[in-house]
């Protein structure tokens, strides 16, 4: 029944194509709106007539949402090379040398994934207000870093895959602990890594609450919270603002549009197997 | 939303490696991980039940030590009681789009696999990378109660314009469905993980007996996904309240009249609006009570499970 099929395929495409213009459909406004003439804005036609790129301009040189991102970069970045280095040393003794706590550290890791953030906010902002961080990239990046968990477990997955006779015969070979992992363990793990930083930065470029916590001043923080500033200093410029929210995102949808599937990997990986 | 997750990759067996005499050796790569774990996660935990016992003004110095005050006076106020309230709405308002409606996704791609599948696969994963804050100045952009699309498209039908996010109904659903988008994408990528290692053979085979479609994704397809469903399940459940909270920040701020509140962003108002610091740490304290009690729950449940199934064996 070839015309049953079609009608099907087509029903398919319709419901799919469907669930994804709804799901992105207030973003792909956004950003089409951020090329429509400032009297133009509120129009229902999706195309300018005559786009512009005056919103950009005035985004970038109005506001500081250069600086922004400049200091969104350094926090993620931060936070990525500081978790994946503490889960590469943790995920590896776990795995190498399996110590008799192994199974208890893998319990504490995995409660901590379990523990709301917004439930230790308070005494979290008091250390850091008390160590003289706040307002500062310290402040924003090694808070973040006691989140380490899931980038050692995943990693942990992936040491514990390694065929065991790899690590014993170079311990065999007495090589030094060191050794294994920088010469066997590491170079095996790369494509593990590279998920895992993928996965990290993401999340915390898009982070919310810290930043908002211990960052609020405009100049120190991230592109997420002074966004919000310059929506409630200027509420009615819609153009700005949609601009300023399409270049928070783009650095991200640039990596996504390169990588999607490497990035969707890297989520799966996190998920359950 | 933060990408809390799932069931203990921690449960791998015993390794088979040696912990031999060498095992004291390991300090050194774990300190980092174990220091940073403990003054940031768990000593705050511990913290925050500490700080619910006292008297103090975040803007001023520590008070004195007040017994329980702190948590009477929580439970005195009727905003707590109407946080609690509305978090268990979020968690059954977003059950069905973390786990219905991105198993039918998942399970639509599922079927026709090929090049289209994998591009409607990475679009529908898009609003879990886009910004969360982008994402939200767009809505508030639609949801403008002048001249916002929104307002425009129901003017259209006749329907006098509305200001949505400051009517209760609206602004629960708005909130509701932006934080949906982001939760079913997610899911979705997890969903299809559990099919890519479903056999096709079997489908086939059923196919072969001449089983209609519906019925193969009813009674084998579905199925196969429980354990996935369940899970899901669970984690909406207890994390709703915490996936909505950057949307409540945005565009409502927990209002109007509380009914976007949650207790989590009421820990927030009251710690870093109100500086009412004991209060909030006792709020903290009662959320944490509650997932201690949950996490226990689960892994006795997980291992009853297991036990019953290596007995069935």
């Amino acid at each position: 029944m070839p015309t049953a099929d079609r009608t099907r395929s087509v029903a398919w495409h319709v419901v799919l194509i469907g669930v994804i213009l709804m799901m992105t459909f207030p973003v792909l406004w956004g950003i089409l709106t951020s090329f429509k003439p400032a009297n133009d804005i509120y129009s229902l036609t999706p195309f300018s007539a005559q786009p512009t790129l005056d919103h950009y301009v005035h985004a970038l040189t109005a506001w500081p949402v250069g600086l922004l991102l400049g200091n969104t970069f350094v926090m993620a970045a931060g936070v990525v090379i500081g978790q994946v280095l503490i889960a590469i040393l943790g995920a590896f003794a776990l795995a190498y040398f399996a110590p008799r706590y192994r199974n208890l550290v893998l319990t504490l890791l995995t409660i901590s994934l379990a523990i709301p953030p917004q439930a230790l906010i308070i005494p979290q902002f008091l250390m850091t207000a008390k160590l003289g961080w706040l307002n500062t990239d310290v402040g924003l990046i090694v808070p973040q870093l006691g989140s380490s968990a899931l980038a050692v477990l995943l990693l942990l997955q992936h040491v514990d895959g390694l065929p065991g006779s790899l690590l014993n015969a170079a311990r065999l070979d007495g090589a030094r602990p060191l050794e294994v992992l920088w010469s066997i363990v590491l170079p095996a793990l790369r494509p593990a890594i590279a998920a895992v930083s993928i996965l990290v930065f993401i999340t915390t470029w898009n982070e919310y609450l810290w930043p908002l916590l211990v960052a609020p001043r405009q100049i120190d923080t991230t592109v997420q919270i002074g966004l919000r500033q310059f929506e409630t200093a200027e509420g009615t410029n819609f153009g700005g603002l949609l601009a300023a929210a399409t270049l928070t995102s783009l650095p991200i949808l640039i990596v996504y549009l390169v990588a999607s599937r490497r990035i969707t990997d890297a989520f799966l990986q996190s998920g359950l197997k | 939303m933060t990408v809390v997750l799932t069931a203990a990759p921690a449960a791998v067996a015993d390794s088979s490696r040696g912990r031999g005499p060498r095992a004291g050796r390991a300090w050194p790569y774990l300190t980092p991980l174990l220091v940073l774990l403990f003054a940031w996660v768990y000593g705050p935990a511990l913290f925050t039940g500490v700080l619910s016992f006292l008297e103090w003004n975040l803007t001023g110095a520590p008070g004195g030590f007040v017994g329980l005050e702190n948590y009477a006076r929580l439970l005195r106020e009727p905003e707590f009681g109407q946080a609690a309230g509305q978090t268990m709405l979020y968690a059954a308002a977003l059950l069905p789009f973390s786990t219905i409606v991105p198993m039918f996704l998942a399970i639509m791609l599922w079927q026709r696999p090929g090049r289209t599948s994998t591009v409607y696969r990475s679009l529908l994963f898009l609003p879990v990378m886009v910004a969360p804050v982008a994402v939200a100045v767009s809505w508030r952009f639609l949801l403008n109660p002048l001249q916002g699309l929104a307002n425009e498209v129901i003017g259209v039908i006749g329907l006098p314009p509305m200001n949505w996010l400051g009517n209760p109904a609206s602004a629960l659903i708005v909130i509701v469905l932006v934080t949906a988008a982001k939760v079913t994408a997610f899911n979705m990528l997890l969903y299809s993980a559990a099919l890519s290692t479903l056999d096709r053979r079997t489908l086939q085979a059923a196919r072969l007996e001449s089983a209609s479609a519906w019925e193969t994704t009813r009674f084998i397809v579905i199925p196969q996904l429980h354990k996935t469903t369940l899970l899901l399940g669970v984690l909406s459940i207890v994390l709703a309240g915490q996936w909505v909270f950057t949307n409540v920040s945005v565009l409502t701020q927990g209002g109007p009249d509380g009914v976007t509140d949650n207790v989590y962003y009421r820990i927030y108002t009251l710690g870093f609006e109100f500086f009412e610091t004991g209060m909030a740490s006792a709020a903290a304290a009662i959320v944490l009570l509650f997932f201690a009690l949950a996490s226990l729950g689960w892994v006795l449940l997980t291992r009853s499970n297991r036990r019953r199934s290596s007995a069935n064996r």
